[in-house]
């Protein structure tokens, strides 16, 4: 992981751009752990199926993560000490190179292996010379560098007996560097940008990175960073934060979602705008947590009792996440309403070296509507207003006391039985949310318009889709739609799905959840075809290429 | 400074006539809020799910009637972003002590200025009298006892008085319904106190308590005055000793008196203040 992301920012530092997914089991130290690094000169595209280059360090640890990371016939592969036992076989040009003896030999410990090893794939690369020297002094991890420049030096004078013309990488596309981040980070970065300054969570896998991020930035700046004892009370803790007027938010993945349940409907129900973020993880119960799935629709689009409406968005980029959370915060501030932005762990966990526009360039920002001066007597917290968003008084503003509840109530916000009041709060607080339907820019169309196969799908897997149906030359024949927002459904899709013939549903979730919600929604064309699978291994371009050319036949 | 009539609204409660949620709704709106002048924009009371947690819809400040067990969540969380406000939270003793149990010590360790009022009435009024965590232990076939006399509770009462003083709250103090202008007092004592302060309100709940439980707590309650000698148990051959509210052990011992041998009302104990 440490020689990935050296190798990574480094390349980045040139104006690579390049995605990183982790791949690590259930071990709280050490364990098998390993990662897969795309360099590419003009996006950020996902790794392909198979490597060009293998590093392994250890082949006990690589037999737990073969699946993900199987070797083609013409990987090259450099391995340190003994090859591997029986059950994994070398391709051919496959180099024993004593990366941890070098270490020893030059720093006493074998720790430095890693940059022995960087030495050695920055010159197979043909990345500039001095380049780590250059980008060294950035911080922690290139200090690293520093501390171990004769183990680097070392590694890029294994070159000579390893002549790999082939592989010197095109000159990038500009050398502006490219700015690393995951999905995780992208969020936390986001909720900042969007003025989130009360965060509360609690630690879980795979979410736990945004918590720490959040944590850093709000106790270094005027914010509030709470870890509460679970995640009914970082809900809870955010809720009561945003009575006063506060952006709050809190993220988790599954099981947390599962125990936020109660307290999400009592947001839809109260109109407490607040921000949910779930890292979507294998599930059920505790599943597997270090890998991604999209199981979590359902949950995050029905779950709770009562007929409680939230909305639910989902990122499929790094940069998604960053600017849907800001969008998250629109939408919930906008209509007091809890907001679920979906992410997974292949999202989240994923360095991404991409351009940094997004970092900076201007986002609109919504805010609550607020009461005028005219309400200082009558003021009612639920008014039913044309567009049935009332305004709402933060705890603390002066003459404007109410009293809120998750009874039924009325719009004063009294406790009231009566059936036609609780008939036209129901209708407040669904139709409030119907202009987001028209939200087209939520809906990400790719290919022609007057094509009449179709690919839906949504968050990490829609980015396998998009490289699949490219590397099968299919763009002219198979469009494919990525919802950003998943509820309520927006119209861009439904007219989609309306203007195909043949549709195919890619997913990661055994029993189809975004198929069967869409089925609920839409007429379906009558040639649908589900491909729909449970999580942990990650779709691959070979994997996906079937129901995409079957699409497409 | 605002004037005692402000405080309520125009909303009637639900209670039952005689119910001792009068007795704190009167203590915090003709009393403690008045005598405090807390403006009633800059109070925000956060409450359960329960009989008692009804009150935010009566008393004319910031109100939130949220879910069973977690106003001392919303409360917290309201606080942190707008420490200006003076922050309470209210629920039954299924609330505190059941449902919501596991947050009450964060909240004590946290230690946020945020007055918690827990309304024991020793039962489950509001689903209609099943037993609660601080229902008295009772042997089968040992007296009547709620809707539910055949089956009497068998678990023992959990103490969270003496466990709010073991996890080290910073202020504790016990009320009683009966006294309005005592547990007035001791509501506006925690909302002075800059820390997280927790008051139990012994009340009756005079539909499904046996009348002699709060009978027996009325006659056996000793009120507890600072350098004055605390009251014992009839059964104790302890010499009293004279009350102390700055010593933690002492408060201990106090709280671990079964309720219904000698209920303390008091400020059990006043620690350091933020």
């Amino acid at each position: 992981m440490v020689l990935g992301s050296l190798l990574q920012r480094l390349a980045a530092s040139q104006g690579y751009f390049g995605q990183m997914p982790r791949y690590y089991g259930p071990q709280i130290r050490g364990g098998a752990s390993g990662v897969k690094l795309s360099m590419d000169t003009t996006r950020a595209s996902v790794p392909a199926d198979t490597v060009d280059i293998m590093v392994c360090f250890n082949w006990e640890k690589y037999a737990e993560l073969e699946q993900e990371l199987p070797l083609g016939i013409d990987s090259i592969v450099f391995y340190d000490n003994a090859p591997p036992k029986e059950g994994i076989s070398l391709p051919e040009r496959s180099f024993q190179v004593g990366f941890s003896e070098i270490s020893e030999e030059l720093t006493g410990k074998t720790s430095a292996k890693n940059i022995v090893a960087l030495g050695l794939l920055e010159r197979i690369l043909a990345l500039p010379e001095n380049l780590s020297e250059s980008a060294a002094a950035h911080d922690q991890a290139s200090a690293l560098l520093e501390r171990n420049g004769a183990a680097l030096h070392a590694g890029k004078r294994l070159l000579p007996e390893f002549p790999f013309a082939e592989l010197k990488l095109s000159p990038p596309r500009d050398a502006t560097a490219r700015t690393v981040l995951h999905g995780n980070s992208a969020v936390a970065q986001g909720a900042i940008r969007a003025g989130c300054r009360t965060f509360f969570s609690y630690p879980i896998t795979p979410a736990s990175e945004i918590m720490e991020e959040m944590q850093e930035r709000l106790n270094h700046g005027d914010g509030v960073f709470l870890q509460a004892e679970d995640e009914i009370a970082a809900v809870g803790l955010a809720l009561g934060a945003s009575l006063t007027g506060a952006k709050s938010m809190t993220a988790t993945t599954g099981p947390g979602l599962d125990l936020m349940t109660e307290m999400i409907g009592l947001a839809s129900s109260a109109e407490i705008p607040v921000v949910i973020v779930d890292v979507q993880r294998c599930g059920p119960a505790t599943g597997i947590p270090s890998k991604s799935e999209q199981s979590d629709l359902n949950q995050a689009v029905y779950g709770g009792h009562g007929d409680a409406p939230r909305v639910v968005v989902a990122a499929y980029s790094v940069k998604g996440c960053y600017r849907l959370l800001i969008e998250s915060f629109n939408i919930s501030e906008y209509y007091q309403t809890p907001v679920i932005l979906l992410s997974d762990q292949r999202l989240g966990q994923t360095t991404v070296a991409t351009n940094s526009d997004f970092l900076t360039k201007d986002y609109s920002m919504a805010r609550r509507k607020r009461p005028g001066g005219e309400y200082q007597e009558q003021y009612q917290r639920y008014e039913l207003t044309e567009d049935y968003i009332s305004p709402m008084a933060f705890a603390g503003d002066k003459g404007l006391t109410y009293q809120a509840t998750g009874l039924a109530h009325n719009e004063k916000g009294r406790p009231s039985f009566d059936f036609a009041t609780n008939q036209s709060m129901h209708e407040k607080r669904w139709q409030k949310l119907v202009p987001l339907r028209d939200r087209d820019d939520l809906v990400k169309l790719f290919g022609k318009e007057e094509v009449r196969r179709g690919i839906v799908a949504y968050g990490s897997s829609a980015q396998f889709v998009l490289e699949t149906v490219e590397d099968l030359g299919l763009q002219d024949e198979v469009k494919v739609c990525v919802p950003e927002l998943i509820h309520p459904l927006p119209r861009r899709l439904t007219s989609f799905v309306g203007s195909l013939e043949k549709l195919l549903v890619v997913e990661m979730s055994y029993s189809a959840q975004l198929y069967h919600y869409l089925r609920s929604q839409i007429d379906l064309p009558s040639d649908t075809a589900s491909y729909a699978r449970a999580g942990g291994l990650a779709f691959s371009r070979e994997e996906l290429s079937g129901p995409i050319t079957e699409l497409a036949r | 400074m605002s004037k005692e009539g402000e405080y309520r609204t125009e909303v009637t409660p639900v209670w039952c006539p005689g119910c001792g949620g009068f007795a704190l709704l009167n203590a915090l709106t003709k009393t403690a809020l008045p005598n405090l002048g807390i403006p009633r924009h800059q109070t925000l009371i956060v409450s359960g799910i329960g009989c008692s947690s009804r009150i935010p819809g009566y008393v004319d400040t910031y109100g939130f009637n949220s879910l069973h067990g977690r106003a001392v969540l919303i409360a917290q969380g309201a606080k942190l972003a707008n420490p200006e406000l003076t922050v309470v939270a209210i629920g039954g003793d299924g609330d505190f002590f059941s449902i919501g149990a596991g947050h009450l010590p964060h909240a004590v360790r946290r230690n946020l200025n945020v007055t918690c009022i827990m309304v024991n009435n020793f039962v489950y009024a509001l689903t209609k009298g099943q037993t609660s965590p601080t229902t008295p232990y009772l042997q089968r076939g040992e007296g009547p006892f709620l809707s539910f006399q055949f089956y009497p509770p068998v678990d023992p009462v959990l103490d969270m008085v003496s466990y709010s003083v073991s996890t080290g709250a910073s202020f504790i103090a016990q009320g009683i319904a009966t006294d309005v202008p005592h547990l007035a007092w001791l509501i506006e004592e925690a909302i002075k106190h800059k820390g997280f302060s927790f008051i139990n309100v012994l009340t009756p709940c005079v539909t499904f308590d046996p009348p002699w439980l709060f009978k027996t707590i009325k006659e056996k309650a000793s009120y507890l005055k600072e350098g004055e000698p605390v009251g014992l148990p009839d059964a104790s051959k302890e010499q009293p000793w004279l009350h102390d509210p700055g010593n933690i052990t002492l408060a201990l011992k106090l709280a671990q008196t079964p309720v219904m041998e000698k209920p303390h009302i008091g400020i059990i104990f006043r620690g350091k203040e933020l």
